[in-house]
């Protein structure tokens, strides 16, 4: 079953617009600096070792060996490092990125990273017993005993490997957020501790050094980073924004929008389309925080999120009282009208993924007649904010288009059976998608769906952009 | 773009990986040359007895080589002889060298001693003294720089070259 509410918008002539806006090129900048910076970071420890005479250390099995080891644990505790900042929120990062852009760079950094350590810890052990003809076993005994600090290190990489391990995926899926949450935060601790071994065993970071200035500053940036991107502005923000829950909307069964009050928050410099991270101080509720997308866009004294009752806790969200206090994180994202690249839109949402759809279709910027508004859902009763959906392409000038149904089984589409059958698709739905950025947000394997029909379409990466919820 | 960045990229880090060979290649050269004269010249590591000569620090006391002959000059610029520094515990082990001096002049400093608590000590040792020697002979004095990345072993060598120094009253 399909039903189109279209309405018909007045055709107008305009000049065509540059094909790739320059914010585009300026992130397109950013991100390339960003990379560049990170690969150079990686050479640059390399460099420190060359620089105290490493290229001499290679001359007998033990040197390589122990060479090998050293080298491996600067580029991992660099990538440890990197993986840190990706994770803290900085600014630059997401304008460049976008949050979940950033939280893939970061995860696929998580497993060379360990490797690599896992790696420094095997060849150091390795090369010192070949070096000083003992064992392996006695080699590692006298590294606990004798050199300094050793215990700590090897706590921390303990912790380490639990950090990675509850971060693959089939763990993860199986354990609470919140639990994962405080595993996760055991990582700053495993940096931590392995700290001294790498400034009193190692030969390379001897206090006064080159060397040794530049890793104590690298580490001392990205403290500063997490304790000022993640803690600091975030609790300053809320606390100037002075948020209040000001009231809850039904919008269907177990879904809610909330709409928060505030004061000044164009300081926010929130878009449509980015999320927060909210937490809600109400007894059962203050020690989980959740990423919810806006809804509407944000005005200068009120946002407003639209839930639906997932997890275990999202579902108290519909008894909120008026006046609660709130506090976020954020805003964070590369889902807004910044990362256009073409003058027409299309926005594709299904089931809650509608929220920043909703909020992003309120300010984008196109032309009546250039944007399109696709709404998937199975049934008419869970195409969440249709009638908000509708009547914002009312007034701008927007094709609104509502397609209901389940998707055939063992297929791999978006779309319901019969407009599969059809054949229905992106292109077929959207004549002029090749002018236009194509906004998914859905179900994680949905949402790949429609990027990879927007990609067989001939569309390239840059004009297609998704936002992924799950953390 | 990407291409345009990883090229970007590829170039940074060569160059940065030059120049940290570059800053890295007299440190490589001075241990290539301790490999070569540590071949010519015998084990004098075996003098670990002299450890006893006080556990301490600083200007502890000083054994003169007695196989050595000890000028007793009277003027302090025509002392020849071979001295023997204190040893000096450092956080890597003990220290301890001997000043070659003939006639006043600093001919030879030997390493009886080096930092060797663990592999990389010993590592570092082998790169820094070869290094401390040449300073130690061109100032003609323990006045000499740190050793980058040998900051205990540099601190370890010139005190025990300096109570050699002291001892033989030059």
């Amino acid at each position: 079953m399909s039903i189109d509410t279209r309405t018909t918008p007045p055709r107008r002539r305009t000049a065509p617009a540059p094909r790739v806006r320059p914010e585009y090129r300026q992130r397109m900048r950013l991100a390339d600096t960003l990379q560049v910076l990170c690969t150079v970071s990686v050479a640059l420890v390399i460099a420190l070792f060359l620089a105290d005479g490493g290229a001499a250390r290679f001359a007998t099995p033990a040197d390589v060996l122990t060479s090998l080891g050293v080298l491996a644990g600067l580029i991992g505790t660099d990538l440890l490092l990197i993986m840190m900042l990706l994770a803290a929120r900085l600014p630059a990062i997401d304008r460049a990125f976008g949050h979940d852009g950033a939280m893939a760079l970061h995860q696929s950094l998580g497993k060379p990273a360990l490797s690599l350590i896992l790696a420094h810890a095997g060849l150091l052990i390795v090369g010192y017993a070949l070096a000083g003809e003992i064992s392996v076993v006695a080699e590692v005994w006298r590294m606990l005993t004798v050199l300094p600090d050793m215990l700590l290190a090897v706590i921390g990489l303990g912790l380490l490997v639990l950090v990675v391990v509850s971060s693959i995926v089939i763990v993860r899926h199986r354990l609470p957020y919140e639990v994962w949450h405080i595993v996760h935060l055991l990582s700053y601790v495993a940096v931590l501790a392995s700290l001294p071994h790498q400034l009193t065993v190692g030969a390379l970071l001897v206090a006064g050094s080159p060397q040794w200035f530049y890793w104590l500053a690298l580490y001392v940036g990205v403290a500063g980073s997490i304790l000022v991107f993640r803690v600091i502005l975030p609790v300053v923000r809320s606390l100037r924004a002075r948020l209040r829950v000001e009231g809850v909307d039904r919008v269907a069964d177990g879904v809610v929008s909330i709409r928060v009050s505030g004061h000044r928050l164009a300081r926010l410099q929130a878009d449509a389309g980015q999320f927060f991270i909210w937490r809600f101080w109400t007894p059962g509720l203050w020690w989980q925080a959740h990423p919810f997308s806006l809804s509407a866009a944000p005005t200068g004294n009120s946002l407003r999120i639209t839930v639906r009752s997932l997890g275990d806790a999202s579902a108290a969200l519909g008894g909120l009282r008026r006046g609660t206090r709130v506090s976020v994180e954020g805003p964070y994202g590369l889902f807004t009208d910044r990362a256009r690249t073409s003058p027409r839109i299309v926005l594709v949402a299904a089931g809650i993924g509608v929220a920043p759809i909703r909020s992003l279709l309120e300010t984008a910027s196109f032309l009546p007649g250039q944007a399109t508004v696709i709404l998937r859902s199975h049934t008419l009763a869970d195409s969440y904010l249709a009638d908000e959906l509708a009547e914002l392409c009312r007034a701008r000038g927007a094709e609104f288009r509502v397609i209901v149904g389940k998707r055939p089984p063992g297929v791999g589409s978006w779309l319901p059976a019969d407009a599969v059958a059809g054949p229905v698709n992106l292109l077929t739905l959207v004549p002029r998608l090749r002018d236009a950025d194509v906004y998914v947000c859905g179900p994680r394997r949905w949402t790949d769906e429609v990027v990879r029909d927007a990609r067989s379409a001939g569309l390239p990466p840059r004009q297609i952009h998704f936002e992924r919820f799950d953390w | 773009m990407r291409i345009r960045a990883a090229a970007a990229a590829a170039l940074a880090s060569v160059s940065v990986l030059s120049v940290g060979w570059l800053v890295g290649a007299p440190a490589v050269q001075s241990l290539q040359a301790t490999l070569t004269t540590t071949l010519t010249r015998p084990p004098s590591n075996e003098t670990t007895g002299v450890s006893s000569t006080g556990g301490g620090t600083g200007g502890a006391t000083t054994t003169i080589d007695a196989s050595a002959p000890v000028a007793e000059a009277l003027a302090p610029t025509s002392v020849t002889g071979t001295f023997e520094g204190s040893a000096v515990q450092t956080r890597f082990g003990p220290m301890q060298v001997s000043v070659t001096i003939d006639n006043g002049t600093i001919t030879m400093v030997t390493p009886l001693q080096l930092t060797n608590d663990d592999r990389k000590s010993v590592q570092i040792s082998n790169r820094a003294a070869p290094i401390l020697r040449d300073e130690v002979l061109a100032a003609q004095s323990a006045n000499v720089a740190n050793v980058s990345g040998a900051t205990y072993t540099t601190q370890g060598y010139l005190r025990s070259l300096q109570a050699a120094l002291d001892a033989a009253q030059l």
